[in-house]
């Protein structure tokens, strides 16, 4: 693999490239789903091939060929060249400096997913199911993941870089319906459950079976609970739907590449400016966010980014100011600060993005009911169920699964089709306690969709549960 | 080597008591955009074939892209394990018998030549004639399905796709248009770009508005966003029986002005055609509603046996990577209405709002239909029948059911609107729409204004 990089990037070279890099990439990536008791998903996908990065005349080119031989290395590298001569740019571009990378990661694990049967995981997924079951829930469903991915960089400064990573999850859903309503439980996140770049030790850990009675209890029950009421109020955020929180309205207004406009057209662009870096107040000193892909566990921890940088630990927002983005060798270079670090490809056939690593609500101190043992009247919110967010990440919208009313600092009844919403630095500047470290959860999503032609992200997000004054409940 | 010779070669390779294999092959182009110079070149050759084995009533799936001898041996030695490991399925309604697929257009010699020099020309070529700085794509593609099954199913088609995105965008002021099609001549990147440019100089100084609930108009690709948003939720087989749909309790029910009628239609040569499922079953064209009244939705043979009474398969089998999704109506087409324009509409309205692009869409509640979402790119008021001064985005949170039930009117002209965004293997999609005039849109906030 890594002869083939070397090759496709002389290739490149000799084509008239200025700066040339190659990705090999092989995958394997596993889904097991049931739903109501039979199986419903046995995906088991590999891929391989090579993409091929180039630099001429200030334009980008990107082409790729999925032939793990060298005339798929050449034919890449040439498609490359090609494409970046036949769409000229205005400008230079520059890279931001970075000494060429050399080295190996390997994602630390104890028990390899793949060496589990996919008759195990069939039998987990049924046994979380049947753990489900209540006379309301009408479709119960449990799914595990696996994925395997080896990955080699070169490029023409003199990186080489090999790196094999390893991702699990899991999760459950109970579906009920009665009388005209539907409401949804999930378990550990929805819309999936949650990953972990561990083994298989990771799923284990869910305990998806144990939780299983009460997502199941939850959904039905939530048949029957009142609307929650619109106004002004207290929320209490767990720590999921924190993650997100923190995901659509900090991780996409950072990266600079949006900022820059790049992803105008499709995704947005952001509120922050380049010049707000140091003095945008984003949140209330409460507000602490941290860009690690370092985080063991993480979706995006690596030993190296897209571009061969240097995995890294940088604040983002720093006491509630703005303190990073997240960066491209490209635009630190534009920008005159830092050396990117972000940079990620959803597969071999996609250019590498500015994306989320691993994104994290740093903790606070104390316990969720210490939070909400200070909100005499608010509501305490879980799970998310809907999201919506503007363009430059301003307004959002975001439904939960569940929420309890607090009254006189305790959890009262519970209430469906919660909903909140707000501007973003205003809603962060409303956050006056985050829980502390105890309460501190690692989230991993697999669904961060952004770039033309799309590209799926897996990024973790650590947050504990937070509380906010004077937010908007309800959308009425 | 073709797509069903290789989906051959697969199913040669084999280990089971029957199998089917799909493969789907892409060959594409990308000149993304941004501030008028091309910034995410992408080209894309890949081939992926899937093999369904079934060995003692019990079905296992696998895919890659290796497709020499070794990868394909290796490919059927997976699925065969994963059928050895998974639970016989009772569920299961075997492999579909053949049937003659429908002929359908779809393919277009031009729009298959099309090459990166081309794709870097006509994205210039859109880039030249905008006076604002443009953001967007030029694209396209030539994909290839083919479906082959020891049952007997042997059918495979070749599509082709072109598309065009144009956001003319400054500080202050942005605007936006696209056109979609299977022909190269479908595309004319320049206009594009002068119709985003011409929408984007009336959006400068845009203001605010107060929440609550409007007349409106939203033209083809609001309306169409929203339409897929509500539909894929309420129109598949998979949402029906689970009584999550919409749709649950209410077929047969006038539930929509009678001016509203809808089909998911693959056969149609105004659309993206397609000549059959990923199972090889022929596409059928499905009326969903017809005239207001709610008529059915869209199956495939593992729904149609699950559900009894008589359902069969409409051809809307989906890939295996979104079975959990069950069948989906991607070929959706809106009967069009009376009116000459989206102006015409607008004199309709009187007093309200006009919509060009939606962006952010996410269902609040399935079965009431609920979607949220923001508006962009060209969001104004109406003003004595006139489309007038501009807005900011407006967060909305509307019932589908109610908007689509109190409509103000239909264009006759219906654009072709794209829904493909291009994850994973390529499938070109989309949605034929008019413009639609609703008493009933409910705005919930505001967000950021126009512009980069």
């Amino acid at each position: 693999m890594r002869e083939l990089c070397e090759q496709a990037v002389t290739a490149a070279l000799g084509a008239g490239a200025d700066y040339a890099d190659a990705r090999v990439v092989v995958r394997r990536a596993q889904v097991v789903g049931t739903r109501n008791g039979r199986v419903e998903r046995l995906d088991d996908a590999e891929t391989e091939g090579i993409g091929v990065r180039v630099l001429v005349g200030g334009a980008w080119g990107f082409a790729c060929d999925r032939r793990l031989d060298n005339a798929g290395a050449e034919a890449a590298a040439a498609k490359a060249v090609a494409f970046a001569k036949a769409a000229p740019g205005g400008h230079s571009r520059e890279l931001a400096s970075v000494a060429p990378a050399r080295g190996e990661f390997r994602t630390p694990v104890e028990r390899d997913p793949f060496d589990v049967s996919v008759a195990d995981k069939v039998a987990l997924c049924l046994r979380a199911e049947e753990a489900l079951a209540h006379e309301d829930v009408k479709v119960t469903s449990a799914s595990v993941r696996a994925q395997k991915e080896h990955k080699v960089f070169v490029s023409s400064e003199g990186a080489s870089v090999e790196q094999e990573f390893v991702e699990c999850g899991g999760g459950i859903d109970a579906l009920a319906a009665r009388d005209g309503v539907t409401q949804i439980r999930s378990y550990p996140s929805a819309h999936g459950g949650s990953s972990s770049q561990a083994g298989w030790e990771y799923v284990e850990g869910l305990g998806l079976e144990r939780e299983a009675p009460r997502v199941g209890e939850q959904a039905a029950a939530l048949l029957r609970a009142d609307a929650c009421p619109s106004g002004i109020t207290t929320v209490v955020i767990d720590a999921e739907q924190m993650a997100l929180q923190v995901h659509e309205s900090v991780g996409h207004p950072t990266e600079l590449d949006r900022i820059y406009g790049t992803e105008a057209a499709y995704a947005g662009t952001s509120f922050v400016k380049p010049g707000d870096l140091g003095s945008l107040r984003y949140g209330s000193e409460h507000m602490n966010i941290t860009a690690d892909s370092t985080t063991p566990g993480g979706l995006g921890t690596f030993g190296f980014d897209d571009e061969g940088v240097a995995a890294a630990r940088e604040p983002v927002v720093g006491g509630g100011i703005l303190s990073g983005f997240l960066t491209s060798r490209e635009t630190a270079a534009r920008i005159g600060s830092g050396s990117g670090g972000s940079m990620r490809a959803d597969s071999w056939s996609r250019m590498p993005l500015v994306r989320m690593t691993n994104l994290h609500l740093e903790p606070g101190e104390g316990s969720l009911d210490e939070l909400i043992a200070g909100v005499d009247e608010g509501v305490f919110l879980q799970t998310n169920k809907s999201w919506s967010i503007d363009d430059k990440r301003l307004n959002f919208q975001f439904g939960t699964q569940i929420a309890w009313e607090i009254k006189g600092g305790r959890l009262g009844r519970m209430l469906r089709d919660a909903t909140y919403t707000g501007q973003t630095p205003v809603f962060w500047g409303s956050l006056d306690a985050v829980a502390g470290p105890d309460e501190w959860k690692l989230h991993g999503l697999t669904n961060c969709g952004k770039g033309q032609p799309g590209q799926h992200a897996h990024v973790s997000h650590g947050a504990s549960p937070a509380r906010l004054r004077n937010v908007q409940v309800g959308f009425k | 080597m073709s797509a069903l010779d290789l989906a051959a070669r697969a199913l040669r390779a084999a280990e089971g008591d029957e199998a089917q294999a799909l493969v789907q092959s892409e060959r594409s182009g990308m000149a993304r955009f941004a501030g008028s110079e091309v910034h995410q070149p992408t080209l894309i050759e890949n081939e992926v074939v899937e093999l369904q084995v079934v060995r003692d009533g019990r079905l296992g799936i696998a895919s890659g892209n290796r497709t020499d001898d070794d990868g394909l041996r290796v490919l059927a030695a997976r699925a065969a394990e994963a059928a050895d490991s998974a639970p016989a399925d009772p569920d299961f309604p075997g492999l579909a018998a053949p049937a003659d697929a429908p002929t359908v257009e779809g393919y277009d010699e031009q729009a298959a030549e099309l090459g990166a020099e081309d794709q870097a020309r006509l994205a210039a070529a859109a880039i030249d004639a905008s006076d604002l700085d443009l953001y967007g794509f030029f694209t396209s593609g030539v994909t290839e399905v083919a479906v082959t099954s020891t049952a007997g199913v042997a059918v495979s088609q070749e599509l082709t796709d072109v598309a065009v995105l144009a956001l003319a965008a400054v500080d202050g002021a942005s605007g936006y248009a696209e056109q979609t099609g299977w022909r190269a001549a479908d595309v004319d990147p320049a206009a594009a770009a002068r119709e985003a440019a011409e929408k984007a100089g009336l959006t400068r100084g845009a203001s605010e508005l107060e929440p609550g609930s409007y007349a409106a108009v939203l033209e083809a690709p609001a309306f169409a966003e929203l339409l897929a948003y509500f539909s894929y939720d309420a129109f598949g087989a998979l949402g029906l029986i689970e009584e999550r749909s919409f749709a649950f309790d209410k077929l047969e029910q006038q539930v929509f002005d009678e001016r509203f009628s809808l089909a998911d239609d693959a056969l149609d040569p105004r659309g993206l055609p397609k000549a059959f499922d990923f199972e090889g079953v022929p596409k059928q064209r499905v009326q969903l509603v017809d005239n207001g009244v709610l008529q059915g939705v869209v199956w495939d043979r593992v729904t149609a046996m699950r559900a009894g009474d008589g359902h069969e398969t409409t051809g809307h089998a989906p890939p295996s990577s979104i079975r959990h999704w069950g069948p989906l109506p991607f070929a959706l087409s809106v009967g069009g209405g009376e009116a000459d324009s989206p102006e015409q509409l607008a004199e309709a309205v009187g007093d309200g709002i006009y919509v060009t692009r939606l962006h952010y869409l996410s269902v609040v509640d399935p079965r009431e239909g609920i979607v949220t979402g923001m508006t962009r790119d060209g969001t104004f008021r109406i003003r004595g029948g006139k489309v007038a001064d501009p807005l900011v985005n407006l967060r909305f949170t509307v019932s589908v059911p109610q908007l689509l039930a109190e409509l103000h009117g239909l264009t006759r002209e219906r654009v072709l609107v794209n829904q493909n965004a291009y994850y994973d293997d390529r499938y070109p999609t989309g949605l034929l729409s008019p413009a639609l005039a609703t008493a009933r849109f409910d705005v919930t906030g505001t967000g950021s204004g126009p512009g980069v």
